[in-house]
């Protein structure tokens, strides 16, 4: 769950004067959904484990001149989801291997109340990386366009059309495997 | 689907392995943080003292009368001394061992040389009598005369091949992972993931025990007991590894012009810095433990080569790149490649008093080409 405001900036204070557990804190608070981000783009655990890592290491190298009146998670998303677009374009120039079959992003059988849903990680695999990136951005992080267009460095208009296209080619999917 | 229920399907339950990625992943931030302490007060101590140290040594090395007249003499003399228009002999014994744009090459002391096949990169097994080379997805032992040992083939493609000194182990990369066969074609299994595009290194090893270095994509270099797959130690996650380096008591980390030496214990003993801008195009070993690397300046477009006994000494500098620089296994000679000039340069150890010049390289290496063409490199001086 997301902090307030108000945690949030204490946090990047203590962890700026040195306190560990503040860190501690302003990672677990945004670890599951930085990672998650990354996994629903690159759609490889590996790879999205070390994105979100990459990105909170940024975070630390960068804590001493960062400015507590800004908010720290579009700081951290917009490291996250550019990275995972060049990681998925890289990908897609250079086969590697490690990469784990869709299958296995299936939620645990014990819990199926509100599972990860194959269908929706295997379209989301059908759009492009920049497709993936605003669906990302808008739907599970929670952006507005505007937000989105400002995090991505893209016109606001081009932010709209990859969204329209984006989920009229989810819902495609989806309605396939009904 | 509406807007809310694609929200709700992004926001599943959590990924496989979620929670022991946010624990592994917090220990590494920890330690990045731990060292964003310690780093700037080590280097507001020591700065001082660091930037007193390079200076003192580059002026020794270049400005004093020692060390300039070496570089004048050698400078002038190159031309001067007799030049080889090809690869006649080597001053040394022992096998060449040289990745062309058609494939690896083993030169003899005699001058005489066989090109291996249509490989990519090879390197030496530790008493020369494998070569392990790769092409595209193949991984392959080759007798130093050309004939296959063995060949693994994977799904991807494959590059960094380096023998164990024990002899039994040769570790890969596979895209972005690192994977390990034994020395006979077999056993072939992964070791890491997401690791950098940085050739692995295994420490030298009396006792034949199998410990490697590998950096990762964030900057860290693991060292690793592969047969048992634990860590020994690593470093902090840091600015990308561009080379790693063992000898027989340290291991040499670079990232771009900064040099980390650790003992075997992973202490931090010594950093070299380079000038701004600078770039470490060449590193080596000698068996006696000494340092050498060519350092190049982009601005000047020069070169230096420089032996680090302490302190660094420049020992020769020149126009343009010089990029691999090899010991001789006898540890009397260094080969620099000069590859703006096209030619090899054998440097005699250690005054640097005398020194040969093998020019025409390129086309030695790749007789009958016709364009642009690679400058060979030196993949190593292996075993009198």
């Amino acid at each position: 769950m997301p902090a307030s405001g108000r945690d949030e900036r204490a946090w990047v204070r203590g962890a700026q004067a040195g306190s560990a557990s503040d860190l501690e804190a302003l990672f677990r608070s945004h670890w599951p959904r930085a990672y998650r981000a990354a996994y629903l783009v690159v759609q490889d655990r590996a790879a999205a484990e070390d994105i979100a890592q990459e990105a909170f290491i940024s975070a630390v190298r960068a804590l001493g001149s960062f400015d507590r009146r800004r908010p720290f998670g579009p700081w951290l998303h917009r490291i996250v989801v550019n990275r995972a677009i060049d990681w998925t374009r890289a990908r897609s120039l250079r086969r590697e291997v490690g990469e784990e079959p869709l299958a296995g992003a299936a939620a645990p059988a014990e819990n199926p109340a509100r599972p990860l849903s194959p269908g929706v990680v295997s379209a989301l695999a059908d759009l492009s990386p920049d497709h993936r990136a605003v669906i990302v951005l808008r739907y599970l992080l929670e952006y507005t366009p505007g937000e989105i267009a400002k995090l991505l460095d893209l016109p606001r208009g081009t932010v709209n059309s990859r969204l329209r296209r984006g989920l009229d080619t989810l819902q495609g999917r989806l309605e396939e495997e009904r | 689907m509406t807007d809310a229920e694609l929200r709700e399907r992004l926001a599943g339950n959590p990924i496989p392995g979620e929670r022991e990625s946010e624990d592994r992943a917090w220990a590494i931030v920890r330690e990045a943080y731990d060292q964003r302490e310690r780093v700037p007060r080590t280097d507001r101590r020591w700065r001082p003292v660091i930037v007193l140290a390079l200076i003192a040594a580059v002026v020794a090395a270049a400005v004093t009368a020692p060390g300039r007249a070496v570089v004048e003499k050698l400078r002038e003399a190159v031309g001067l001394e007799k030049t080889e228009p090809r690869l006649l002999r080597l001053p040394a014994g022992g096998l060449l061992l040289v990745d062309s744009a058609h494939g690896p090459w083993v030169a003899h002391r005699d001058g005489s040389k066989r090109r291996l096949g249509s490989y990519e990169a090879a390197s030496w097994s530790p008493r020369g009598k494998f070569v392990v080379a790769t092409r595209g997805r193949d991984v392959v032992a080759l007798e130093p005369d050309g004939d296959v040992h063995w060949t693994l083939t994977r799904p991807h493609r494959v590059s960094d091949a380096r023998w164990a000194p024990s002899g039994f182990r040769i570790a890969y990369r596979e895209g972005n992972t690192l994977r390990v066969v034994i020395g006979n074609g077999e056993g072939d299994h992964l070791l890491a993931r997401a690791v950098a595009a940085v050739a692995p290194a295994w420490r030298p090893e009396p006792a034949g025990l199998n410990v490697a270095a590998y950096a990762s994509r964030d900057g860290t270099v693991h060292v690793v007991a592969v047969d048992t797959r634990q860590e020994l130690w690593h470093t902090y996650a840091g600015a990308p590894v561009t080379r790693l380096l063992w000898s027989e008591g340290s291991l040499l980390v670079w990232r771009g012009g900064i040099g980390h030496l650790y003992d075997f214990g992973g202490r931090l003993q010594e950093t070299i810095e380079l000038r701004p801008g600078h770039v470490v195009l060449g590193a080596t070993f000698a068996p006696n433990g000494e340092l050498f690397y060519t350092d190049y300046d982009p601005q000047a477009r020069k070169t230096s080569v420089v032996r680090m006994d302490g302190k660094p000494q420049t020992i020769f500098r020149g126009a343009g790149r010089l990029e691999d620089v090899v010991s001789s296994p006898n540890g009397n000679w260094l080969l620099v490649t000069w590859t703006s000039a096209d030619e090899w340069l054998f440097l005699h150890m250690p005054s640097v008093d005398r020194f040969l010049t093998v020019t025409n390289v390129i086309a030695q290496f790749d007789p009958g080409a016709t364009g642009p063409r690679a400058a060979p490199r030196i993949a190593g001086w292996c075993c009198s």
